[in-house]
Parts: C-alpha cells; structure tokens; sequence
C-alpha cells in the first residue's frame, strides 16, 4: 500500500505505508502498543518503518516508511527524536535538542 | 506497626486505586463524560465552576509539594511508600482539576494566570504554614499539617462538593468521588502514624497546636471568601435550580442542610463547622488538643 | 489524544511531552505489565532453590539495589517542590511511586529469601560508596539544584540500574525465575526515567553549553563512586566479565549522548 502523498525525497518514490500490528509491548498504553516492539538485538533487522531508540533500545515504528529527518517518539522513555542516516547508511535516531 | 504500614504498601495502592476505582477512568470519570452543556452554555456558571476549580488545584498543588518534601524526612521505609503514594494522588489531583479547568474552556498557556487571578490569598496562606513546617524536615508538624489539617479539610470540601454536583454534573462527581476514595487513606495514614510519635515527644504539642490554630483560621478565611463574596451568587444558584428543575432532580442534601435552598452564610455555617468538628475528633484521637481559631 | 489522528509520530512535541509525563499516560502505561502481578511477579511463578553461595550473594546485590532504590525515592520526592513546571512535577510524582515500588518488592524478596531484619541487613551488607553518593544526591536536592541532581539521579543512577538490572535479569532468567521476573518489570520503569533525565538536560544543554561542564564535575566527583558499587554489585551476581563491560558502556553511551566529559 503506498501514499501517495508523501514522498520520499532521497528517491522521489512515495513513501510506502505499513500496517501496524501489536507485537506484545506492553509499557505503554494500549493502543499505542502498535507503534512499538522489543529488540532482539545486533542481528535484529529493522524494517523501513522501523528505527531504534537509542535511549532504551526499544524499536519504534512508524505508519510510513522512515527518512532522514522525520521526528519520531519513544513513548517507552518519553524521547524525542530526529532520525538521521548513520555513518554505515543505516536510519538512526538521535534525540531532539532544544 | 509494621503489619499496620504493610497495609498501606504500594502494592496496596495499586490494587486499591489504579486497579480499583480508578480502572477505566480518564482523568479521573468516565470516557466521553462531559461538562454538563446548561453550565459550559452560561459564563456565570461556567466562571463560577473555574473559580472553585482554582482553589482545589491550588489545594492539590500545595498536597503535592507537601507529601512530596515529607518523604526525605520520614522516619521509616513504610512511610516513605506510603507518602510516595500519597505524593502520586495528590498529583492526579492537581491533573485532573487542572483538566478540568481546559474542560471548562481556560485555554492552556492561560492555566497559570488563570489561577493565579483566582486563587485565594488565605488559602495561599494556609500553604505556606504548611509548606515551612516542609522545609524545616519538621516530620511530626509536617504529617499534622498536610494529613490531619489540609486532608481534614479537603475531604469535607470534596464531600460537600460531591453532594451538589453528583446529580447535576456526574463528571464532575466522578472526578470527585475517586479523590475522596484517596483522601480516606491518607487522613487514615495521618491519624493512625502520627499519634504513636506525638506520645514519644509531647513537647511538640504546643508548636503543633499553634500550627493547628492558624491554619484553621487561614481555612475559615478562604471559605468566608469562597461563600460571602462569590460574585452573581444569587444567579448561579437560580440557574442550578433551574438545571435541576429541567433534568427532575431533587434538591441535594449535605451535613443536614438543603444544599440548594440554604443561604451562603449557612452553607459557610455548616462546612465551617463539620470540618472543626472533626479537626477536634481527630487531633484529640492523636493526642493533640484543638484550639479554637479565630472567626475571620 | 486520539483527536490528533493515527500516527502517533506526527503529534506535536509539546502535545507528546504534556501526554507522557501525565498520570494518565503512567497510568494507562503500568497497567500492561503490573496488572496480573502482586509484589512484581505473577502468583505461579516457580521460586527454584539457591545453593547457599548463591544466596547469600543475591542478598548482598538485593541489598545494594535497596539503597539504590531509596535514594531515588528520595531524590524524586524531593524534586518535586524544584521541578520547572506542573508537568515535570505529576512525572517525579509517578516516579517517586515507581521507586517507592521497587523498594517494596525488592525488600519483600530479601524476606522471602529468609532475611529476618532487613533495614539491618542492608546497613551490614550494601557498598558504603553507595551511602556516599545518597549523600552527594541529597545535598544537590536539598540545595535545589535541579540540573545536577537530576543528572545524578535520572542519568548516572538510573542508566547504571537499568544497565545493571538488565544484566542481572538475563543471568537470572533460568536460575531465579522470580527475581528475574522483579528485574524485567523493574526495567521498563526505569525506561521512563532514563528517557526523562536525557531528555530534561539534552534540552538545558543545547540551549547553555557551559551546563556540560557543571555537569562533567558532577560526573567527575561521583563516576567512583557509583563504577566501584556497581561493579561490586555485578562480582556478586556471577555475571560474566563481558557482560559486566557492556553494563558500564550502557552507561558511557547515555553521558557522551549529552555531551558531557
């Protein structure tokens, strides 16, 4: 499923969208459970619409495939976060300043 | 002592209140509960609701601050639970009243100079008295203060508040009876700790005596406020009968008297009463005698 | 908060810190993972028998963690008069509720574990560099200082618990299923508190940049401290050396995250 609305500007290809299903998180509020799961460590690949949160090492998901400088939040640590590409050209988050 | 403290344990807490009478709740009533539309539709009522809204988040605001700084100088481990969780409580308060001043249309980067406009300067006082007994590590005076004095207090304001709107405003008395529910443990906690230490150090009496007597006042100056000086009062309580007329409700009944019927001075009267009333069952439960404040 | 559409990324940050630093949000948080518990662990899980080694080992850590959990008590309740503002308040108020807990479940196991006087016990038994730190937290709360004490707690304190909890809960997961089960939901408490505190500073830091040095003192005078309690903590717990490093980078990480030396 794609939207079509937003673009990914590396590509200039919309931004695919996923569906979010609760994996079974459980420290934050219900329906907000969706937008998280646990790492399984180093060997756990992220998807598109996935980043770590290098606070507390719990995986956040989004609805849309994630770019460089989109905002997300770790509810689990109440973090605000900028994600950015990493030195190995993997998506990383880095927390918000200011 | 220690089986008595066992009882007020966190996990005690947990199974009581969040999983108890607060489970389903949001911000303290029921989902989709919503400010009666007679009151929110009429600036009299709806200004009145934000004035007596202030002084409780002031109140809380104070509860907070109060069993917050007590737990550094408690004595034991039980009491530092126990006012860990007395500290959460009263900082649900201070939310959901807070809330409940958005809900009533106080727009948020407007919250604090709302309640700085409304909130009572005796009651301000009151939390001060409170508050240096706080920062003095003073534990006896301390405990006193917040859980005999300021939740004594609280309680029968909250009851009465709970009579006249239960009906009228289930919202509103949702969010009330589940801070009374709160407001039982930690006026136990008070009376049931604090009169085994007064016994070890009966020197402390009369500081805390004193304490006793000028906070009463500052109490019985806010409510004087709170009553005798209430702007539009005549119209506020014609329109609340009027709501009460329209939705066929009963006159609601507190402490013996018509809340709806009575004048302001008799309901000052009767709140101003039951709370000294009970001041001095419980100071004498603890061993402290109740001094007479002064009638503002 | 459902009026602010389906994703919950593209909130407004101001809407986001209000929500998570609210009793709502703790409220409606500790429900998934307390609810079926009583003292933090479910009603069935197995209580497997120690060997003496073992046990008096686990007292020792359990102790140690029990000075931990009441300075954080302590320093949470408080910060609560210092805190800036109304919503950083309600959030110490669930910590201080959070730690109060920690305290409860973590001293009921040391009775479970046949700890007869446990205050006593964790006067005999917990490293005295801890009881040093207690006192460097007090003095910053004491003072108001709330950019350093809420570095001492909600940073070094807590980003050492939460490395070293975790350590400890892996260890633990087949040995002492109870135990392990207090330390997991432990952890996702101090998730909450860590995140705050980097949050808190990251913020004060970006906008006064002479904070990191104030604060490089503060680590300067306490890293010690805290390195050497922790690292007796983890001789105890039998955990491998290697773990133990990645305790103390955790660690490491949260502090360069800042900025600070």
């Amino acid at each position: 499923m794609k939207d079509l609305a937003l673009k990914n500007d590396e590509t200039a290809a919309p931004r695919a969208r996923f569906e979010l299903d609760d994996r079974g998180f459980d420290e934050v509020p219900k329906k907000y459970r969706k937008f998280y799961r646990r790492w399984d460590g180093p060997d756990d690949t992220l998807a598109p619409n996935e980043v770590l949160c290098p606070v507390c090492k719990i995986v956040i998901r989004s609805h849309r495939e994630l770019l460089p400088g989109d905002r997300v939040y770790c509810m689990a640590c109440m973090s605000r976060l900028t994600v950015v590409r990493g030195k190995a050209g993997r998506l990383e988050a880095v927390l918000e300043l200011g | 002592m220690t089986d008595f403290l066992r009882a007020y344990s966190i996990q005690q807490w947990l199974e009581s209140a969040p999983q108890g009478y607060l489970e389903d709740t949001q911000y303290g009533h029921a989902a989709g509960e919503k400010e009666p539309a007679p009151l929110m539709e009429n600036d009299a009522l709806r200004e009145q609701a934000i004035r007596s809204t202030v002084q409780l988040v002031v109140g809380e605001r104070c509860a907070l601050a109060a069993s917050s700084g007590l737990i550094n100088s408690a004595p034991d481990e039980g009491s530092k639970r126990f006012l860990a969780t007395q500290t959460l409580d009263e900082a649900r308060h201070v939310e959901v009243f807070t809330q409940r001043l958005v809900d009533l249309g106080v727009h948020r980067t407007k919250l604090e100079d709302v309640i700085r406009l409304h909130a009572n300067p005796n009651l301000v006082k009151f939390a001060e008295l409170l508050l240096e007994q706080v920062d003095k590590k003073d534990f006896i005076a301390g405990v006193v203060g917040q859980n005999v004095i300021l939740e004594g207090m609280a309680f029968h304001v909250f009851e009465m508040l709970h009579a006249a709107n239960k009906d009228l405003n289930p919202k509103f008395g949702h969010t009330l009876s589940g801070t009374i529910a709160d407001e039982r443990r930690h006026v136990g906690f008070g009376e049931n700790r604090i009169g085994s230490w007064i016994s070890q150090r009966p020197e402390r009496k009369g500081d805390i005596e004193r304490m006793q007597r000028e906070m009463s006042y500052y109490m019985l100056a806010t409510f004087a406020d709170a009553f005798r000086d209430a702007p539009d009062q005549e119209e506020v309580n014609r329109l609340r009968s009027n709501m009460r007329r329209d939705a066929g409700q009963e006159n609601p009944e507190w402490g013996g008297v018509d809340l709806a019927a009575s004048s302001p001075e008799e309901l000052e009267g009767v709140l101003a009463d039951t709370v000294l009333r009970e001041f001095k069952i419980r100071l004498e439960r603890i061993g402290v005698e109740y001094q007479t404040p002064l009638r503002p | 908060m459902e009026e602010h559409g389906p994703n919950l990324h593209d909130l407004d940050p101001e809407t986001f810190c209000d929500y998570v630093h609210s009793f709502q949000f703790w409220f409606d948080a500790v429900q998934g993972y307390l609810e079926d518990r009583s003292y933090g662990h479910r009603s069935d899980t197995p209580t497997k028998e120690l060997d003496e080694k073992s046990r008096d080992n686990l007292i020792t850590v359990l102790c140690n963690y029990c000075v931990g959990e009441t300075m954080a008590l302590e320093g949470a309740g408080g910060l609560i008069r210092v805190a800036p503002n109304r919503a950083t308040k309600i959030f110490l108020s669930t910590q201080a509720v959070d730690e109060g807990r920690h305290l409860e479940i973590l001293e009921r196991r040391l009775t479970e574990l046949g700890v007869p006087r446990v205050g006593e016990e964790i006067e005999r038994r917990a490293s005295p560099k801890l009881f040093e730190f207690h006192r460097h937290l007090l003095a910053y709360v004491d003072a108001g200082d709330w950019n350093k004490a809420i570095f001492a707690q909600n940073v070094i304190l807590e980003s050492m618990e939460f490395a070293s909890f975790y350590t400890h809960s892996v260890h633990t997961l087949e040995t002492d299923p109870k135990t392990h089960e207090l330390l997991v939901g432990i952890i996702k408490d101090e998730r909450r508190h860590i995140g705050f505190g980097q949050n808190e500073l990251a913020r004060r830091i970006a906008a006064d940049a002479s904070l990191a040095r104030e604060l490089a003192q503060v680590r300067k005078d306490l890293d010690p401290l805290v390195f050497h309690a922790f690292d007796e903590v983890m001789e105890k717990t039998g955990a491998p050396r290697d773990r133990r490093t990645d305790t103390g980078r955790a660690y490491l990480q949260a502090v360069e995250r800042l900025g600070i030396e």
